[in-house]
């Protein structure tokens, strides 16, 4: 299991199927880029392709936040 | 070991909760809203509130789309549902949102086609792959999602695709917090601002709400750490005479928000001159509707909508739960004609909802005697 994603909240990507709360996003590793496309992962080790335009220069190993099937935000800090 | 124990660590927990206790004045009340349906969904499972002193009293906000969704627009979306030739979209938890003569899992199961979509962009596949039907996508969220109906509406514009069509019912936070602070029952002393919408519109939006009301707002992340270091950083503020913005989640929200995000949403949205919020009635300049350049997928152009307006339920208190004048149970409805299998008021239909929140972590609880 990935665990520093967990510093970007707790949620995996089965709980992001809803617009219950206006104001979730779900903490993702980038595994692959494909264009717009990217393949993630989330702590689960469940994967999905998302699209990446609201994040420009994605890169493999980068933590995004994922919303609706598309990153509307990546990880500020760098890893240490 | 440090990343994932650092925002649960008991200890830090405990220092800051003794911190926030150590700097209140124990003379004074504070009354700190959470805007965020998150934010609400973690001080009830966390236990939040229990932490804190007595005179700290969270107030749950309006920050649950599905919530201020009025009646009205779901008997919109659904009259389309009725055509044979559309494809109706939403996301899961708009599937059990009630309109007047059902919710749409009820209108699938009379057999209409209303198909549940995990994102927008699978919406337009769905046109893609069936290009003799017509696929409307019942938009629905804050600025968090969107972007993502808007980079879907320009692909779709990209592509050529002309049968689908999205009915926009995105709403914006900040007049939704400016209607909280302009009514005359207002009594917050503090915000708590919302994490993942304000990755993509950032901090700066807010600071109107600290330079023209005088009330501060400190950005929250989502676990049991971060909700109380914004308490704390709520509390210094107000201790010492100050109203600014602060952003205690940086490592997600940049001051100036997401560029990109952004962008999409002004080339693709307006803002609405006005727009009815379940619980809190109209609010102006609250909502996002298609920009004319996009009429050829706007459903509200190309379908006929009604506009229809439902009056919710008199005897429910929802626009006092919203604005933090009454607490879920002191509403007249709350456990008794109102619960969250048969929701009467727009805050007991979602999970995230303040009285369905309230219901399954508090009430039901103290119901079975814990």
């Amino acid at each position: 299991m990935d665990r520093e994603l967990a510093r970007y909240g707790e949620r995996r990507l089965r709980e992001d199927g809803c617009a219950t709360c206006g104001d979730v996003a779900v903490p993702v590793r980038v595994i692959a880029v494909s264009g717009r496309e990217a393949t993630v992962e989330d702590r689960a080790g469940v994967r999905i392709s998302v699209a990446i335009d609201f994040v420009p220069d994605a890169k493999a190993g980068e933590i995004l936040l994922v919303h609706m099937g598309v990153a509307i935000g990546r990880a500020l800090e760098v890893a240490l | 070991m440090r990343y994932v124990d650092e925002f649960r660590n008991a200890e830090l927990i405990e220092k800051t909760a003794q911190e926030i206790r150590r700097r209140v004045d124990p003379s004074k009340r504070y009354r700190l809203m959470e805007v965020c349906g998150g934010h609400t969904f973690s001080i009830f499972r966390f236990g939040i509130q229990e932490l804190l002193p007595e005179n700290i009293e969270l107030v749950h906000g309006p920050g649950c789309p599905v919530c201020v969704l009025p009646m009205g627009r779901m008997d919109d979306g659904l009259n389309l549902a009725k055509d044979p030739s559309v494809i109706f979209t939403a996301f899961g938890d708009v599937m059990r949102v009630p309109g007047s003569h059902g919710s749409p899992l009820e209108f699938k199961a009379k057999g209409a086609d209303v198909r549940m979509v995990y994102s927008p962009l699978d919406a337009l596949k769905l046109a893609v792959q069936n290009p003799d039907r017509q696929v409307v996508f019942f938009a629905i969220g804050f600025e968090t999602t969107a972007p993502s109906t808007a980079l879907t509406l320009l692909r779709a514009r990209e592509m050529g695709v002309r049968n689908f069509f999205v009915l926009s019912n995105h709403v914006l936070i900040l007049p939704a917090i400016r209607a909280i602070l302009e009514s005359p029952d207002m009594r917050i002393d503090g915000f708590l601002g919302p994490g993942h919408v304000s990755t993509v519109i950032g901090a700066r939006p807010y600071e109107f709400i600290a330079r023209h009301y005088g009330k501060p707002v400190v950005i929250s992340g989502f676990e049991p750490l971060d909700l109380l270091q914004s308490i704390l950083m709520l509390v210094r503020q107000i201790e010492e005479g100050r109203a600014a913005v602060e952003n205690q989640y940086s490592r997600v929200v940049p001051w100036d928000g997401n560029r990109a995000a952004l962008a999409a949403m002004a080339e693709v949205f307006e803002v609405r001159p006005f727009f009815e919020w379940r619980g809190l009635g109209f609010i102006s300049q609250s909502a996002l509707k298609l920009r004319p350049e996009f009429a050829p997928w706007d459903a509200e152009v190309q379908f006929e909508i009604a506009g229809l307006r439902v009056t919710d339920p008199k005897a429910a208190q929802c626009g006092e739960v919203l604005k933090g004048v009454l607490k879920p149970f002191q509403c007249k409805l709350f456990g008794k004609t109102c619960t969250p299998e048969r929701p009467v008021g727009a805050l007991m239909v979602s999970s995230e909802g303040a009285c369905a929140a309230y219901y399954h972590h508090v009430y039901a609880r103290q119901a079975v005697g814990e």
